[in-house]
């Protein structure tokens, strides 16, 4: 039960240290340099703030040996281009979406850390590496477009991978099956703010994307790109969404499957504008005539099915939601939809929930995997192929892979690292914020 | 249970109750927790309901001498003020909010209980908005003026999000981020009014380049450099979005969200002089 806190609370204690090489001529230059610096210095655990000979710090190499690291008592640099004493930068990948594709035996994961999506083979991964995996490919870099990402997708047919940028850049990005490296997406497309998944249904050609702030849903195109609006969205005070996340398509049975944490303000309160700049377009719009009583409120996690064709301001057909269900802020969903069964990556408590497809209402899961030999923590993406789950955790350096039909405190069949056995992450999801707790002399990060 | 949000873009911590003060944004709450809180531990208070005004709170910060929660709330463009211990629908104590008030995108708050001064940092694209610090009297209520503005090209502000200020010595630290966001998003015509060729800022390459600012909250006034900053190559941090401060150790600390990490700055002639390594 610790993982919502961890995500949204990082209590930054142990600091890895690094130092960035100065004078780097361009912004992607000392991106390169800074993640290099935190590849090299990684595995440096600091033991601030008690100082010997004058440094204020020292190290712990990985072979246990303290070092001393240079750090100044003071630095004042003229101009303010000083060094950080101290930096907290994970230099691995942090796994967020998943999707399999099946016939080309390739799994996909969104990277939010380190801004990249990464390839493997759907098979890599073993249940006792401790090595890092090595990706197919990994794209990555100043002209991507690739940034706070979330949810992927990936066509088989077309051979496009397609990534959503949750924060700040509202875009979605398309690549060819073979692109790697630093590339320019084949495809752009501007999408509404706070964008989280993507349901891609390969019948249909389109695409569907959750939003969190307007607490909805919208479909696009799949060949979409650049201003192109969506061909229809489900979203208003029927739906019931409230800060949806996860999303599906399962085309099998006609319905979009959506994750929703629980947050929720009415729709007189939103625009279709950024949350950026919300308020300022409804006055513009409204001349101030808003709803004044019209606030926020909790409701419980849920996951909501809607109609395949739904669009405008409908009731969910099914719902599952209260206590016995044990949905607890749920971020990837997914639908076997050979076996009817909802998958979902219940981050709240660190679990996999298997619930059947048409299940409605405060029941309980088939089947839950959680315990300590799942090594499930802070699951992200969850996806369903070839008789396996798929999971992708953001609370360690891992996607995890179970059988089908796993349940209980088990172990994955197979472990596929970004890091070795043993780095922890630092949690960071797009920090905007930080205090400092004079009590405990830590460091208070909300993501 | 936490009842905490993935976007959470203020925090305040009260030193002397111990207690941590986070906004939702997305579910119209501020939330307090005790100091020590870990795991998916519950709030000990919420603020949330018709009666408190909150509509998209985005940051926040404590009195801790006068005991009051200040939030800042660009949904509604005001500043709105509760007892410290205020819990449920409360009503706020007082609201800054109107036009004369130049509140619009408020995303920064701080409050100096020595020199009675609170100083908001806003932004906003609409034509004669203002972006920069704004600084009005702690107790101010109502559709008020703000008492100083610190904005304009000299200042280095082309947008900002959160603050931190020190009470021992006045100094106001801002998180100057500098960057664009995207234009508002009509989901009927995206981009309305764009020409359809235009590129739109890439998250790799969103503008000038940010820093952390420091400014005087009773002698900053009009369009005035920072007395200090932290920026450049050598510093590590590109688009700033949030700032703090250890004063006992002279620290200055930026969360950056193009590197997504936390880097700790030592500047201890900018602090009391307590602060370790200060002359």
């Amino acid at each position: 039960m610790r993982r919502r806190v961890l995500l949204t609370l990082a209590t930054v204690v142990g600091l890895s240290i690094v130092t960035i090489p100065s004078g780097a001529p361009s912004l992607e230059e000392m991106f390169v340099a800074t993640t290099q610096a935190a590849e090299e210095a990684e595995g440096a655990l600091c033991l601030m703030p008690e100082a010997n000979d004058g440094a204020r710090g020292s190290s712990r190499a990985d072979d246990g040996q303290a070092t001393q690291i240079a750090i100044p008592t003071r630095s004042d640099a003229e101009g303010g281009d000083l060094p950080p004493v101290r930096m907290v930068v994970d230099p691995y990948p942090s796994f967020n979406g998943v999707v399999v594709d099946s016939a080309s035996d390739l799994v996909m994961m969104s990277d939010t850390n380190r801004k990249s999506l990464l390839i493997y083979d759907r098979t890599a991964g073993s249940a006792t590496s401790k090595q890092a995996a090595n990706p197919k490919q990994q794209i990555m870099g100043p002209d991507t477009g690739v940034g706070f990402v979330a949810g992927v997708a990936m066509d088989p047919v077309h051979r496009e991978l397609f990534t959503v940028n949750n924060d700040v850049e509202d875009r979605l990005v398309v690549f060819d099956y073979d692109a790697r490296g630093n590339v320019a997406p084949k495809r752009l497309l501007y999408v509404p703010h706070q964008s989280w998944g993507i349901a891609f249904a390969p019948k249909r050609d389109v695409m569907a994307l959750s939003v969190q702030t307007p607490n909805m849903y919208v479909v696009f195109k799949r060949e979409a790109k650049k201003f192109d609006a969506p061909i229809r969205s489900v979203r208003g005070p029927k739906t019931a969404m409230a800060d949806p996340h996860g999303i599906y398509f399962d085309e099998t049975h006609n319905e979009v499957v959506v994750g929703n944490h629980g947050n929720f303000r009415p729709g007189e309160l939103i625009t279709s504008y950024t949350a950026y700049d919300a308020r300022e377009s409804r006055q513009e719009r409204t001349g101030d005539a808003f709803d004044e009583s019209a606030r926020g409120r909790f409701v419980p996690s849920s996951i909501t099915i809607y109609d395949g064709d739904a669009s405008g301001d409908v009731a969910p057909l099914r719902t599952i939601q209260g206590p016995t269900s044990q949905v607890d802020w749920p971020m990837g969903v997914a639908v076997d939809e050979v076996n009817n069964e909802i998958v979902v990556a219940n981050n709240g408590d660190n679990s996999i929930l298997v619930f059947p497809r048409t299940a409605n209402g405060d029941v309980q899961p088939k089947r839950a995997i959680r315990g300590a030999l799942t090594g499930i923590k802070g699951p992200m993406g969850v996806a369903v192929a070839k008789d396996e789950i798929w999971v992708a955790n953001f609370g360690d350096h891992t996607a995890l892979v179970f059988p089908r039909l796993a349940g209980g405190n088990v172990a994955p069949r197979r472990i596929l690292r970004n890091a070795p056995a043993g780095k922890e992450t630092s949690g960071f999801g797009n920090p905007y914020a930080v205090a400092y707790d004079t009590k405990r002399r830590e460091v208070l990060v909300p993501n | 249970m936490t009842h905490l949000s993935r976007t959470t873009h203020g925090i305040a911590y009260d030193s002397t109750n111990d207690e941590i003060v986070a906004p939702n944004p997305l579910a119209a709450a501020v939330v307090i927790f005790r100091g020590g809180a870990t795991g998916e531990e519950a709030p000990i208070r919420t603020l949330q309901g018709a009666r408190t005004g909150l509509s998209r709170p985005e940051t926040v910060a404590v009195d801790e001498k006068n005991n009051e929660i200040f939030v800042g709330d660009p949904g509604d463009r005001r500043v709105l003020v509760y007892k410290r211990d205020a819990d449920g629908d409360a009503k706020p104590l007082r609201t800054i909010q109107g036009p004369k008030t130049k509140l619009l995108q408020v995303v920064g708050i701080a409050v100096d209980p020595i020199r009675d001064v609170l100083v908001v940092s806003t932004y906003s694209r609409l034509p004669g908005g203002v972006t920069g610090l704004l600084m009005f009297g702690r107790t101010d209520e109502g559709d008020v003026a703000p008492k100083r503005v610190i904005a304009g090209p000299k200042s280095g502000i082309t947008r900002l999000r959160q603050i931190g200020l020190d009470p021992e010595t006045g100094k106001i630290y801002a998180a100057v981020i500098n960057n664009e966001y995207l234009p508002p998003y009509d989901i009927d015509k995206p981009r309305r009014g764009l020409d359809p060729n235009v590129d739109l800022p890439s998250p790799w390459n969103t503008g000038s380049e940010g820093f952390i600012g420091v400014w005087d909250d009773e002698k900053d006034d009009g369009d005035v450099p920072p007395r200090s900053l932290i920026k450049g190559r050598s510093t590590g941090i590109v688009h700033p979005a949030g700032v703090t401060f250890n004063a006992r150790d002279g620290e200055v600390i930026a969360p950056d969200a193009v590197w997504n990490g936390l880097f700790t700055f030592l500047k201890p002639e900018l602090f009391g002089r307590n602060a370790k390594g200060s002359q």
